[in-house]
């Protein structure tokens, strides 16, 4: 007689991997879901990102001219003119006193003016409580204002409501509420914006420029860095090495200050020029070229270190007897690298090249620091500009949506790429079941 | 390492290409104690000026002291937090078997990979929402989860490499999975724990882009966009001693913890650092 | 304690290692699992101890079922290949950690521990690493851990692969005696089929995730059941005849050799001998001839390689001084009594 046993329920596993299931799926998952959200709306400074109210501004009014909007109804928004009737009243005798509103009503009850200075003439005209200061009438004339400009309105509700009251055409009402509304709306603007704004082309030219000669570079100096350091003294290699490794582990605003002071016209590039003749200027933004070549340093220096480190060590994996069999069989130095060394490190050029590939693409923490996307935009890369547009930017109107367009563009890429280097792990191995089946 | 070909030649190229940054470093260290004249590159005066921001409040933004605080406490609590989760959470990876387990698992290869900056817009209006905005909290909150898979990454890969025997011995002398993990597995990865927290630390410490973001305000500054401050406001005047002499205060910690710990760091920045 | 294996069956991903497999392991026995990487020998001992679970049948110590028991509870002692030993405990720790399991009190565990530790002669090296031990001492050290709880089973997975040759010898009968003093009963796994035979009491050599005979040594080694367990036990190997029944004589070529007395065979019937090379030589007629293709010597024995005409090859082994040279002819004898006879499938007749 056999029984099958069931597999026990492993709480265990479940419960150590909890706490970073939770905080994963709140601050990571979430925003990557958010980001997509965002880019199809039109969030921005004015919007807010929360609700917003319904105000028919005069700068509604004229875009509203090029809507379906009939011309009786703009007529009517901007002559809707002043309605002495009892709610402007009331409001009267609460600004300005119970008697001036009486004998408000008394004399123009009922009556309708068409411009506000009629409105004011009426106001000035009363005998017994005349309004003196100019302003006063001003203000009093408002609050008989029958036109729903100008107005803030909490709900939809609302605002729909003064509209029916107003006498505007019915169907102009949902036109108008669109206009009117202050928060954000769902659409599919900011994408199209993308496809057809020449910057967004610009933005990945300047990207296809920063990732292809920085990654070039990374690789081809990390790997002349752990070429070289092999042949050296231990002692010597290491030196070398630090020097290499210190600008990945110094904070990055003290890397780009360093490379400030380098190429600043008080800085020692332009000092050393000057023993030469040559006038002082700022070697990192003069000009675009030379924008790029600092761009490109900055981040090659940071970048050739971890080619260093992973090429050393894969240098280090190749068999001693290997190296001397080759010097034994008369290979010079250089034959040595080209036949023994660079082929060992096929798989560690190309994992590093995919994974900066992907950082590359997306980082923009020291351009940021160095030339800003400067000099006028010859260095803005696509996940600055997805920074600007809704982060931070000289204009003050922050475009939320939008730069999370942008930022879209780049989390897909990444979600794609990510999925592709699955395939690169052993994931069958990765994957293997654990060896205690309790 | 071979006695067959001579060194001479390499070392001088190297030392060449090495010059920009030999000199960066040695005038950051040098400039930041004595005057030099404008247009000459030898110091010509010993000062303590350009280290006033210690003392003197109104140079940059804000007191040095209350960032250096915050940046302690940001780059000391994400490491804690970020250690402590990733090792619980390696372990189940690792070595438990549960419901869905390949899910997980490739779900922390992928986000390993992902790069995290792009999510920063998102971030910023999540923590709008959550009111968590212009806080230390907020911030931590975000390094946290960014640092996360990576931090998982890592302690998996230590885990990996302990003997499945010791487990099942441990297992055979009667001793529950929790406690193997505790008792037994635990002290064999604690030098990639000490690792994995050293480098969040100092991951923490040097972090810009998420506080210049989400904690813009000057309470909640750190020392990283304090120093940025002065780098990022053209209205100032350009003072490079001043400058460098901020940039070395915040440096010195990272420098010191890298020095000593190089060693226990290389398994960690060769592992798959990101950049 | 008695172990009792009934209809055991394990598949790893719906693949099938082992298919309704029975052993019993008598109380005090030394039992082997023998058999070549692959034949499922491990993966029934990470069943036994509860590492792997049963996808089919039955296991008993004694009476108690231990079937869906986890590892924690069936009180087994595993000493594995590569001993295991907690790294970060010293000796008396690493012994002492499945008492502190039990929360049994430190004067009660120090008393074991030292008891446990002078069976396995290891006393004084209590206060010292696990990295500061030879190999040798670290399978001492491995076999108190397994033994200080006094388990019921105590199983070995290939305990003796990790050591150097003169260890191998000197800890094979360490572990049998061990065995004996605790009167324990124990499961040898190992793919070495001097370990079993010199260790244990009983062999159950398998093949392809069966068992294919369970037998004594001697037993095993004289009378083999078919022509694996023929090959596989011997060393150097037995070597196998096509051969014809012609009168009283099995023939092969030009060569014969005599059915011992008292059997009877279908006279024209093909089958196979199974030849050891210690009833190969000079000693046993002359009836076979053939020329020395290779000599190996061994200092205390020789062994030759006899290749006949019809290119078969028969080893052969000679106690040293016989001095032949390669190239050689000779016409050497088999034992009558003692050659094995298989069929052309490989079962024995």
């Amino acid at each position: 007689m056999s029984r099958i046993s069931k597999p026990r329920f492993n709480w265990l596993g479940l419960g150590f991997l909890a706490p970073a299931m939770i905080v994963v799926v709140l601050f990571f998952l979430a925003p990557v879901i958010m980001t997509a959200f965002f880019a199809f709306t039109n969030m921005s400074t004015s919007t807010g990102i929360t609700g917003g109210d319904y105000l028919l501004s005069q700068s509604d009014l004229r875009s509203l001219a090029n809507t379906k909007a009939s011309a009786a109804t703009l007529d009517a928004l901007e002559n809707a003119g002043y309605r002495v009737d009892d709610a402007g009243l009331a409001r009267l005798a609460e600004a300005q006193g119970p008697a001036t509103a009486d004998e408000f009503r008394k004399l123009h009850e009922g009556d309708l003016f068409t411009s506000r200075r009629d409105m004011e003439r009426a106001l000035k005209d009363l005998r017994q409580h005349r309004i003196r200061s100019t302003r006063d009438r001003k203000l009093a004339a408002e609050l008989f204002t029958s036109s729903v400009m100008d107005q803030r309105f909490d709900t939809e509700e609302a605002f729909r409501a003064a509209l029916m009251t107003s006498g505007i055409e019915a169907a102009d009402h949902d036109t108008l509420v669109d206009e009117a509304y202050t928060g954000w709306i769902w659409t599919t603007k900011n994408i199209e914006l993308l496809a057809s704004l020449s910057s967004s082309w610009r933005y990945a030219m300047n990207t296809a420029i920063y990732v292809s000669f920085t990654l070039a570079f990374n690789v081809g100096f990390g790997l002349f860095l752990a070429i070289s350091t092999f042949y050296l003294s231990p002692r010597v290699a290491a030196t070398f090495r630090t020097i290499w490794f210190l600008p990945r582990v110094l904070p990055p605003v003290l890397y780009v200050l360093m490379w400030y002071w380098l190429t600043w016209d008080t800085g020692i590039i332009s000092t050393l020029a000057g023993y030469f003749g040559v006038a002082p200027r700022n070697w990192m933004l003069d000009t675009g070229t030379n924008a790029w070549v600092v761009v490109i340093l900055i981040n090659g220096f940071v970048g050739a270190s971890l080619g260093m480190i992973l090429f050393s060590s894969a240098i280090k994996a190749i068999p001693a007897s290997m190296l001397h069999a080759s010097e034994v069989d008369g290979a010079n130095r250089w034959q040595q690298v080209r036949y023994i060394i660079l082929p060992q490190l096929r798989w560690p050029i190309l994992f590093t090249s995919s994974y900066q590939t992907l950082s590359l693409l997306t980082s923009f923490e020291y351009i940021l620091l160095a030339t800003d996307g400067g000099p006028g935009g010859t260095t803005e890369v696509w996940a600055l500009a997805a920074y600007h547009t809704a982060l931070n930017n000289y204009g003050g109107n922050l475009q939320y949506g939008l730069g999370a367009a942008y930022a879209l563009v780049l989390v897909v890429i990444g979600i794609v790429t990510s999925l592709l280097y699955l395939r690169f792990f052993n994931f069958r191995e990765l994957v293997s079941k654990p060896r205690i089946e309790q | 390492m071979t006695a067959n070909f001579r060194s001479m030649p390499v070392i001088a190229l190297l030392t060449i290409v090495s010059l920009p940054l030999v000199i960066m470093y040695v005038f950051t260290l040098v400039d930041t104690f004595t005057n030099t004249e404008p247009g000459s590159l030898v110091p010509n005066e010993f000062t303590t000026e350009h280290w006033r921001f210690l003392w003197s409040p109104d140079v940059g933004r804000g007191s040095v002291w209350v960032a250096t605080v915050n940046t302690f406490i940001f780059a000391s609590t994400t490491a804690l937090i970020v250690t402590s989760i990733s090792v619980t959470a390696a372990y189940a990876l690792s070595r438990l078997d549960f419901p869905a387990r390949r899910f997980f698992l490739s779900g922390i290869i992928i986000l390993h990979a992902f790069p995290t900056i792009t999510l920063i817009i998102a971030i910023f209006l999540i923590l709008q929402w959550l009111g968590l905005f212009d806080t230390l909290i907020g911030v931590i909150i975000v390094k946290t989860a960014l640092e996360l898979p990576f931090g998982i990454w890592i302690m998996k890969g230590f885990y990996d490499t302990v003997p499945w025997e010791i487990e099942m011995a441990g297992v055979q002398d009667g001793a529950s999975r929790f406690m193997v993990w505790h008792k037994l597995v635990l002290p064999q990865v604690q030098p990639g724990l000490a690792a994995l927290l050293i480098f969040s630390f100092l991951s923490g410490w040097s972090e810009f882009l998420l506080p210049l973001v989400l904690a813009p305000g000057s309470d909640s500054q750190v020392l990283s966009t304090y120093l940025a401050y002065f780098l990022l406001d053209d209205s100032l005047e350009v003072d490079f001693n001043l400058f460098k002499s901020v940039g070395l205060f915040y440096a010195v910690p990272v420098i010191l913890i890298y020095l000593v710990f190089q060693k226990k760091l290389m398994n960690i920045y060769g592992g798959g650092s990101k950049g | 304690m008695q172990l009792k294996l009934k209809n055991f069956t394990k598949t790893f991903d719906s693949t099938t290692v082992i298919d309704g497999m029975d052993l019993t392991v008598n109380d005090g026995e030394m039992m082997a699992l023998l058999g070549p990487s692959g034949c499922g020998k491990s993966t029934t001992l990470f069943t036994i101890c509860g590492i792997h679970r049963m996808n089919g049948g039955t296991l008993h110590f004694g009476d108690r079922e231990v079937s869906n028991l986890p590892s924690q509870q069936r009180n087994v002692g595993v000493v594995f290949q590569n001993y295991a030993l907690y790294p970060h405990m010293d000796i008396r720790d690493n012994i002492a950690f499945p008492l502190r399991v039990q929360k049994l009190d430190s004067t009660t565990i120090a008393r074991k521990v030292k008891e446990i530790a002078e069976l396995v002669h290891i006393p004084e090296l209590l206060d010292r690493r696990p990295a500061q031990l030879s190999g040798g001492q670290q399978q001492r050290v491995a076999l108190a851990r397994a033994l200080v709880r006094k388990p019921d089973v105590l199983l070995l997975d290939e305990p003796l692969a990790n050591l150097d040759a003169k260890l191998r010898l000197e800890m094979r009968s360490e572990i049998r005696r061990i065995q004996l003093e605790t009167g324990i009963t124990a499961i040898l796994v190992t793919h070495d089929q001097v370990e079993a035979m010199s260790m244990c009491d009983r062999i159950a050599l398998m093949k392809d995730g069966k068992i294919v005979q369970l037998s004594e040594p001697s037993e095993m080694y004289n009378n083999p059941s078919n022509v694996f367990v023929a090959g596989f036990l011997g060393n150097p190997p037995i070597s196998f005849v096509k051969a014809q029944v012609q009168g009283d004589d099995f023939g092969f070529g030009n060569n014969r050799v005599a059915v011992a007395p008292g059997l009877k065979f279908r006279v024209g019937g093909a089958l196979q001998l199974g030849i050891r090379p210690e009833h190969f030589g000079p000693q046993f007629g002359r009836d076979v001839q053939g020329k020395i293709s290779f000599v190996e010597n061994q200092g205390r024995e020789d062994l030759y390689n006899v290749t006949l005409e019809n290119g078969v090859v028969i080893r052969s082994i000679q106690p040293a001084g016989t001095r032949l040279k390669l190239g050689e002819t000779v016409s050497w004898g088999v034992s009558s009594e003692n050659v094995l006879t298989f069929d052309l499938q490989g079962a024995r007749l």
